[in-house]
């Protein structure tokens, strides 16, 4: 009698705990990978929602860095974590797009439940303030009467920049030289220091040497409000839109309803006016896209890339 | 500029900024001197902390960090020749033959005054030259950059007078490890054999650690002593380096900063780069360049003073273009960014009152340095007294998980003990080390630049040879690395000469006696 007792005893001691174990979600700090380097502008982004976090969910928010490879390296982490709920991660487009296509990247973006989207950073055609060029329709005058002769900076290869150059240069008439640096801080010295003449650069990052350049057109569907003056490139002639957008992610196979609860929070911290204010401040221009949106306008532009990678002949 | 200093150096004097500037040393240098750890880290761990306080306060405390951590690595590269950080890797040379004779008081010493007035000659030139020197950064794009690496890599034929050749080779296997991973100009992965993760490469930071600091305690396990070296502390030691610095280093220490301050303005090229050109430049030029790596004060005057001047000369395009110089002053400038403040030409007027403070409370972090750096270094000293034992346990402890935290990588833990192995082989096969490092630094550098100027070449018909002599500054890049190739023939070539004339003399006063 005894040992049946001390054994149902047990049995429901166990029971207790494993209850106590299925408590709440979240129950422990939920990790961030970011797939760049402390301090850059991903990681400035990812902290100042760090920040608002805090007022929506009792568990913190702690941040791991796995910078490397353009990125790729910190993708493929979050793509292969465990998908409980515990683990999510930054990522930005084009580049998981382009890296499984182009670089052998063993992540795809079917690998991803998507959050939501949190940034929307249009390309821009930036010159020198005593450059010679007035306006976009110049550049390109100039470029076809001197083929190869015209110097343009991208950040590359396999970026937002080189697939709106590819893109231009398909549709219309563009001989250029193009020439690639690793990263927007070596794209504005060159740009600077006049190794290149003209450069496609994202909007965060022109606006750290504005006063040193003039920004003659913006690759986006309309004007932006830092800059309201720029016309669009649709407005000048030229059928392109190149944004680089940031958002969050869990692996795939997330419970559904660990995943709405996500979603909830990201989306409670984006309408935060607080945080939409630290977001001016820091000069990220942040457009929320909610997870199904983000999630459907990727599987659409993979399809809009592959076309131009193939025309280009960069894919097979 | 004058109506800033006012309110920046009062500014200095508010309690708060003075604690951080303690702590900020204080925790920079033990960051530093523990092997394993390095600035960026101690920096990068700091920056949240940043942002509870206003802007100014916070950048006083990472600079802090920054001069604390770059000194404090010397203090375990003399003490047990393990580098605290990759920047102390030239202190080695000549700061742990010091302390194997009985002198690592002095050693300590000396990088300490020596780091201190590097620091000074940085700040000095990000205060009075930061605007003219950043536009003159600007002139180096893609054939200048290429051309002062590969100069930067010449600075070994120096290195290894007796045996160049095996110091060249060391540098082109360094090149060739930093080939895997991603083609830095077609961004495919070379040489990962299936492994993904090695599309990272072999990261800069876990591989000096291995070759250095990881190797050093195989050496000193294999070595069989209970203690690491002795040590007779000898009074006054302080102020006799205080003078023999001032009376036979001022050119060594003047040369070392400036080409210190120059290299940190360059990006990517941080204080790892800097202390060795620094010290293969000061065995160039010296009178006995034989003595370089037996224990003098000039050695580690070279390297120290060196790599405290990259820090003034980091945060020079970091203020002014939002280039960072260096790792550290990356991970500074998105704590930056994160509180709105935007770097360019005119930080130093509408951003004036932090921009100024700043610099000032760098010329302050240098004096600090002296009192706290002095009294960390007699508690330092007091490891010589532990066993080796437990120094040895507590150095790959540190390496294991100093390289994992930077990238959580396990790739970067294997890295630190295979190179390791080979640091430990290194000497009985003639590899040299600290080419090798050099190589693995500058092989990156190299190869994206030539792929720019490969780029720039079609716009100028298609030759890169047109490329390379477009500009001036290329040119003469090229010639001084020529030069610095030829230089070692030449002046053997001049002190045999003046061997044989000695002996000519010397003959003929025989002759007359």
């Amino acid at each position: 009698m005894k040992r049946i007792t001390q054994m149902l005893l047990a049995f429901f001691l166990v029971l207790n705990i494993s209850g106590v174990a299925r408590a709440e979600y979240p129950d422990s700090p939920i990790t961030m990978i970011i797939a760049f380097t402390a301090g850059g502008s991903s990681d400035v982004q990812a902290r100042i929602m760090q920040k608002y976090w805090g007022k929506y969910c009792k568990q913190p928010l702690v941040f791991v860095y796995k910078p490397g490879a353009g990125g790729a390296l910190g993708f493929t982490a979050i793509a292969m974590s465990k998908p409980d709920g515990y683990t999510i991660g930054g990522v930005n487009t084009p580049h998981i797009i382009l890296q499984p296509l182009l670089q052998r990247a063993p992540f795809s973006i079917d690998k991803f439940d998507y959050i939501c989207q949190v940034v929307n950073d249009p390309q821009v055609v930036a010159v020198r303030k005593d450059s010679k060029f007035k306006s976009v329709k110049e550049i390109f005058a100039y470029a076809k009467a001197n083929p190869k002769k015209l110097r343009l900076g991208l950040v590359g290869p396999n970026s937002g920049h080189h697939l709106m150059y590819l893109e231009l240069a398909d549709k219309y008439d563009f001989p250029v030289t193009p020439v690639f640096y690793k990263g927007a801080a070596d794209q504005n010295a060159a740009l600077l220091g006049g190794e290149i003449d003209v450069m496609f650069g994202n909007l965060n990052d022109v606006m750290r040497s504005l006063s040193e350049m003039h920004v003659l057109g913006i690759a986006s569907e309309k004007h932006d409000p830092t800059l309201p003056k720029v016309q669009t490139m649709h407005e000048l002639g030229f059928n392109v839109v190149s944004y680089i957008r940031r958002g969050f992610v869990a692996p795939k196979g997330v419970d559904k309803n660990k995943l709405a609860y996500l979603r909830g929070i990201f989306q409670k911290i984006a309408n935060d006016p607080a945080y939409i204010a630290d977001m001016k401040k820091a000069g990220q221009p942040g457009e929320y896209l909610d997870g199904e949106a983000f999630n459907k306008w990727i599987h659409a532009e993979e399809q809009n890339d592959k076309a131009i990678l193939k025309k280009a002949k960069l894919l097979k | 500029m004058m109506e800033f200093i006012g309110p920046a150096l009062l500014h200095l004097i508010e309690p708060l900024n003075i604690f951080l500037m303690v702590v900020g040393l204080t925790g920079g240098i033990i960051v530093g001197a523990l092997p394993g750890l390095t600035a960026t880290m101690g920096v990068a761990l700091m920056v949240p902390a940043t942002f509870a306080m206003n802007p100014t306060s916070g950048l006083i405390m990472l600079g802090a960090i920054y001069v604390g951590a770059i000194y404090g690595g010397s203090n375990s590269a003399c003490l047990i020749c393990t580098p605290g950080t990759p920047s102390s890797v030239a202190t080695t040379f000549d700061g742990w033959p010091m302390c194997q004779s009985g002198r690592a008081d002095f050693a300590l010493y000396t990088s300490l005054i020596a780091s201190a007035l590097g620091g000074f000659i940085g700040t000095f030139g990000l205060l009075f030259l930061a605007a003219p020197l950043a536009r003159f950064a600007l002139s180096f794009g893609g054939p200048e950059n290429f051309w002062l690496c590969i100069f930067g890599l010449s600075t070994i034929a120096v290195m290894s007078t007796d045996n160049m050749v095996k110091g060249v080779l060391s540098g082109i296997l360094g090149i060739l490890i930093s080939t895997i991973g991603l083609d830095p100009n077609a961004g495919v992965p070379r040489f990962i054999f299936g492994y993904y993760p090695l599309v990272q490469g072999i990261e800069v930071i876990p591989a000096m650690i291995g070759l250095f600091s990881f190797s050093q305690v195989l050496v000193l396990i294999g070595s069989n002593r209970t203690y690491i070296a002795e040590f007779k502390p000898t009074k006054g030691a302080f102020t006799q380096v205080f003078k023999e610095m001032m009376t036979k280093c001022k050119v060594v220490l003047l040369r070392s900063s400036i080409i210190g301050g120059i290299v940190g303005m360059l990006p990517g090229a941080g204080g790892e780069i800097a202390s060795i050109i620094a010290y293969n430049e000061s065995k160039r030029w010296s009178k006995h360049p034989e003595k370089y790596g037996t224990g003098i004060i000039q050695g580690v005057v070279s390297s120290e003073s060196a790599n405290n001047a990259v820090i003034g000369g980091a945060l020079i395009p970091m203020l002014t273009l939002g280039i960072p110089g260096s790792a550290v002053a990356a991970v500074i400038l998105g704590a930056l960014l994160a509180k709105g403040i935007q770097p360019g030409f005119n930080v130093f007027s509408t951003t004036g009152d932090l921009a100024y403070t700043f610099i000032f409370s760098q010329f302050a972090v240098n004096l600090l340095m002296l009192p706290v750096g002095y009294l960390l270094a007699k508690i330092m000293a007091k490891l010589l007294s532990l066993r080796l034992t437990f120094v040895a346990i507590a150095i790959v402890m540190l390496s294991v998980i100093g390289s994992y935290a930077i990238n959580n990588s396990m790739l970067d833990v294997w890295v630190v003990l295979i190179f390791g192995v080979v640091g430990y082989f290194a000497s009985r096969v003639s590899l040299n080390t600290g080419a090798m490092a050099l190589g693995i630094i500058l092989g990156p550098m190299i190869e994206e630049n030539l792929g720019k100027c490969v780029n720039l070449s079609s716009a100028m018909g298609g030759s890169v040879f047109d490329v390379f002599v477009a500009s001036k500054i290329s040119v003469l890049l090229i010639i001084m690395t020529v030069l610095s190739f030829i230089s070692p023939f030449i002046l053997s070539r001049v002190k045999k000469k003046d061997a044989t004339c000695a002996c000519e003399t010397a003959q003929k006063e025989d002759h007359h006696a």
